[in-house]
């Protein structure tokens, strides 16, 4: 049994190396700082199903693994205080990382692997500009529980169907069909491996997230 | 997730939230994961090693997320060190922006140039 937190000991990528970084001669940052702001993209879909995959083919980083916990109340009762224990969770998302220019970056995070986390998705979702929500053929029922979420938060988002080997290729309009999803909402064949597959369905969302703002649906 | 982790009572296991004196929540509510954080101000060596090491991490801008994948922390520890350094003057966060349709074009043709 461990404790919430206690896999983060001392084991970030900064603590590999004993050295710290040399400070940057000259002057640095002050008042003419830099300013550099960040997009969020988020990629959902049901467990295994390539998000960390999807991320991997595009970011310029390897995956970084971040953790939060969340606290929930547990379903048993402790006897001596008749009191709700509550549950401390450690959930893992992995994100990267693509920098648009000096001034932009943006950054893909994966939900977390199990949909019992759906919960926690508004800390993740909050300011997020769009989400690719990933489909696999043979369990399109792991992805509803992404699709919901989106649909009711009004977050724009695409569906990516991921393929893979050995799975029937079912033509996108029986995938959107089975989906049930909304006919504006672009549906794509996706490889998650595959770094073309996964910058085609990123410019989808972009474009469109792109026609939802000119259209001013989305404020 | 599985981490090979060094076993409760060694000197290597630090329970994280002790960096932050038992705080789980930042001060400043307004960060996200996405935040992104610099560096400013002259150099100081009165600080802490996580804050120390933030500081020297963070002359090129970075996110909240990138810091607490960096010291091996859950995001929520990074928040409050984070929210400290910046209240202490040692760092800025970057306020979202407004996302323009100019902005998504120039994030298209980034994507499409990967």
């Amino acid at each position: 049994m461990s404790g919430p937190f206690e896999s983060t000991g001392s084991r970030g990528a900064w603590s590999a190396s004993a050295t710290r970084p040399p400070r940057p001669a000259g002057d640095h940052a002050g008042p003419r700082a830099r300013r550099v702001s960040s997009v969020k993209l988020v990629v959902a879909g049901g467990f295994g199903v390539g998000k960390t995959t999807f991320v991997s083919a595009v970011s310029e980083i390897p995956p970084l693994t971040t953790e939060a916990a969340m606290t929930s109340e547990s379903e048993q009762v402790d006897d001596a205080s008749l009191v709700g224990a509550k549950t401390t969770t450690t959930v893992a998302m992995d994100f990267g990382r693509i920098t648009v220019d000096d001034a932009l970056v943006m950054y893909l995070f994966g939900t977390p692997g199990q949909e019992r986390f759906a919960f926690m998705w508004d800390d993740l979702c909050d300011g997020a500009l769009g989400a690719v929500v990933l489909a696999d053929t043979r369990r399109l029922a792991d992805s509803f529980v992404a699709l919901d979420y989106f649909e009711t938060r009004d977050t724009p988002f695409v569906v990516g169907v991921n393929h893979f080997p050995g799975s029937y290729h079912y033509p996108i309009p029986e995938v959107r069909e089975a989906l049930g999803v909304a006919p504006h909402i672009p549906v794509v064949d996706c490889d998650a491996r595959n770094r073309q597959s996964v910058k085609i369905a990123l410019v989808t969302l972009l474009q469109h997230v792109y026609e939802l703002r000119r259209a001013a649906l989305v404020p | 997730m599985t981490h090979e982790l060094p076993p409760r009572g060694t000197p290597d296991f630090v329970r994280p939230f002790v960096m932050t004196g038992g705080r789980t929540r930042a001060a400043d509510t307004s960060l996200r994961m996405e935040t992104m954080v610099q560096t400013v101000g002259e150099p100081r060596d009165d600080l802490n090693f996580e804050k120390a090491r933030i500081v020297d991490e963070c002359y090129e801008p970075i996110s909240i997320a990138e810091i607490a994948a960096g010291l091996g922390v859950p995001l929520g520890v990074a928040m409050v060190i984070v929210g400290d350094l910046v209240d202490d003057g040692c760092l800025e966060t970057t306020d979202p922006v407004e996302i323009e349709l100019s902005t998504i074009t120039r994030m298209i043709e980034r994507v499409r140039a990967l």
